[in-house]
């Protein structure tokens, strides 16, 4: 086999492991190297005879690689974006794409700068059920659409794992985490409304404490379309302890002539869907065909598919299906939600003083 | 003879007031004598950072119940002190937070404290032959009543967890997953050197095969015979449960002569409504599931998610 891309993985926590198990499955990509603090994750890599660091300049300064894939926790991506981009790497990054818009934009503007490309890893666009309701829109069977709505509740960082293990604690910190929910979660959600129907801009934003967390681990923001006259509605949540293959999540688009929901494309049983996939796998493997990777988890193909199509795409030299400037529009409306809901809150406030100032009490009589 | 209380709050969405009545006459049942208290250490199961309607943790209105009957039965100048330890995968500083914990202590007027942090002491204990020793906090080595308020809940590693595995949540080390291969041994032990005075058994929200609201307050003076009638409840022969068949030979409590008063509700009602749950089944079918993925991810060459290889 040809080896085109040469890469390595900058972080090895669960999703740089699964980037890498994956990349490795890609023709033309060698994963030449990782890097990680923990030497438990190292040594998981290191067991798929994958060379490790201990930090990921040591990795990158070692020159062998042509692109890296970050997969580091929002609050140190930017100085891993910048580093990469300064030695001429190529870029896959795990979203959210950074903490805040303003990051964002430079990290933007630095692979601009140093005239590298980077990808965000928005993979839920390639869940099945997404593509197909993405079909559905574009061949005009529902109409015109009016209404889209998208819900996605899970656990967050609150999973308890087969393993027990702490919640790493930057996940419950607005300043290294950037966000809650909303960061996390919305922003696949956000990502495909825009990427379906085109640019929103924020009506609406309620988010919620449910859980008396720095971070919000409710929201529901409204979005109104520039130009067509869509309203948007994003619900997300971490409150659920709701695990794999429970999966809650839905976009429904509601149009002229009907309506169309992801629900509708989802495997009934995911037990029978793992066992279809896999028997398919295995006749593949016999008649030397290239699998279906993941396939038989339903939604962690979409890993696999994402960072297959970054590596197409740095194979053959054309443009990345998903653009900084998507990404950017998305840091944008999630920007506005959180200024917004800031903004009701002081301004509900203000109310309540008004209230207390006009009740029966206070008033002159 | 060792007795257990059985009581229930009717009325949805089951009120406080609903609830500090039932834990009232549930304790009062027990006739337990109160002279000579001055540190109360309450143990709710906050095993990690689901809220009570999981049917997971401690519901805080059941501890607030319990305070405010500690404090009419022997004074308000009581030093009541709630307290939970760090786990494998919890916090007790974010546990405390999320689940309302924080904010209870404060209005109260309670003390809330970390067990995993502060003067920790080492006990050791004869289990059979061996000999375990466990760490755990001065504050509940020190404690003049214990009170025990755990859930009414299955588990996926040892069937039945409720009073006796709430103590084994109050072991300073965080880390109690490492125990986990010596678990019967370690619970048993637990109970030998923290003795739990008062059981109130927070049924409000119970978790099986699913959480369900039953309304139930359970009392009792002794964790192992609470736990032989909780085991009973949730359809387990408490005689085939590990921790339990072992604490009953280590005369942790009594299991044969059990005095049950039901209050207003009825054992078998209880047990008719719980969400049963067999854990040896989910275990067999889980582990027969790994296995058969494993298999399949070497043969196919497909990808294993790393959390599902670890």
């Amino acid at each position: 086999m040809n080896i085109l891309v040469k890469v390595g993985i900058v972080g090895l926590g669960h999703m740089g492991q699964l980037h890498m198990l994956n990349a490795m499955r890609v023709d033309g990509v060698d994963v030449v190297a990782g890097a990680d603090k923990s030497e438990k994750n190292r040594k998981y890599a290191e067991r798929f005879h994958v060379k490790t660091y201990d930090d990921y300049s040591k990795l990158i300064d070692a020159g062998e690689l042509d692109a890296v894939v970050i997969s580091l926790p929002n609050f140190l991506k930017k100085e891993a974006v910048f580093y990469a981009a300064e030695k001429g790497l190529d870029i896959f990054l795990d979203k959210p794409i950074s903490r805040n818009l303003a990051e964002a934009q430079k990290m933007v503007g630095k692979v601009e700068k140093e005239n590298v490309r980077m990808m965000v890893g928005v993979n839920y666009r390639y869940f099945p059920c997404v593509q197909k309701l993405k079909n559905k829109l574009e061949n005009g069977e529902i109409g015109d659409a009016v209404i889209a709505t998208s819900e996605l509740v899970l656990n967050g960082p609150i999973s308890h794992a087969v393993v027990p293990v702490p919640v790493p604690e930057w996940w419950l910190s607005k300043d290294l985490a950037g966000g809650g929910a909303l960061l996390d979660l919305g922003y696949h959600l956000i990502d495909i409304l825009c990427w379906l129907l085109g640019g929103f801009d924020v009506d609406y934003s309620s988010l919620g404490h449910k859980l008396h967390l720095p971070v919000e681990d409710a929201g529901t923001i409204v979005l109104k379309s520039k130009g067509t006259d869509v309203t948007g509605i994003v619900n997300v949540g971490w409150f659920s302890k709701s695990i794999f293959p429970e999966f809650n999540f839905r976009i429904n688009i509601h149009g002229t002539v009907g309506f169309v929901s992801t629900d509708h494309y989802i495997p009934g049983d995911p037990r029978v869907n793992a066992v279809k996939e896999g028997l398919l796998n295995l006749m593949r493997r016999v008649a030397m065909k290239k699998l279906s990777y993941l396939s038989y988890t339903y939604y962690y193909s979409s890993f696999y598919k994402i960072i297959e199509a970054f590596f197409d795409a740095l194979k053959s030299g054309s443009e990345f299906p998903i653009s900084l400037e998507e990404q950017l529009d998305v840091m944008r409306i999630i920007d506005s939600a959180y200024r917004l809901n800031e903004f009701q809150i002081s301004l509900e406030k203000q109310l309540d003083v008004m209230r207390i100032i006009d009740s029966p009490t206070l008033s002159p009589k | 003879m060792a007795k257990v209380v059985i009581t229930s709050v009717k009325n949805q969405p089951f009120a406080s007031s609903e609830i500090d009545s039932a834990v009232e006459k549930a304790i009062d049942n027990l006739n337990y004598d109160f002279r000579s208290i001055n540190n109360v250490v309450i143990k709710p199961n906050l095993c990690y950072y689901w809220t009570a309607s999981t049917g997971e943790t401690t519901d805080g209105r059941v501890v607030c119940a319990i305070i405010k009957y500690i404090r009419e039965r022997i004074g308000n100048d009581v030093n009541i002190t709630v307290a939970e330890a760090d786990a494998s995968a919890m916090r007790t500083k974010f546990a405390f937070s999320i689940l309302g914990y924080d904010e209870l202590c404060q209005k109260n007027n309670v003390a809330l404290k970390n067990l995993s942090e502060g003067n920790v002491i080492a006990k050791t204990v004869k289990v059979g032959k061996a000999e375990v020793t466990l760490p755990f906090n001065e504050v509940l080595l020190n404690a003049d009543l214990i009170i025990n308020v755990p859930k009414l809940k299955t588990h996926n590693f040892i069937g039945v967890t409720c009073a006796m595995k709430n103590i084994f949540g109050s072991i300073s080390k965080p880390r109690k997953y490492a125990y986990h291969n010596n678990i019967v041994n370690v619970i048993v032990a637990a109970n030998k050197i923290v003795k739990s005075d008062i059981i109130v058994v927070d049924g409000l929200i119970v978790r099986g095969s699913c959480p369900k609201k039953l309304g139930v307050v359970m009392t009792s003076d002794n964790p192992l015979t609470n736990d032989f009638v909780a085991a009973r409840i949730m359809s387990f022969n408490p005689k085939k449960v590990p921790y339990l068949n072992l604490a009953a030979k280590e005369n942790v409590g009594e299991t044969k002569n059990i005095n049950i008063i039901e209050d207003g509700v009825k054992l078998a009602e209880i047990k008719k409504s719980f969400p049963h749950y067999s854990h040896r089944i989910h275990s067999i079918s889980w582990g027969l599931q790994l296995k058969m993925l494993r298999a399949y991810t070497a043969v196919s060459g497909d990808v294993l998610p790393p959390f599902l290889e670890k």
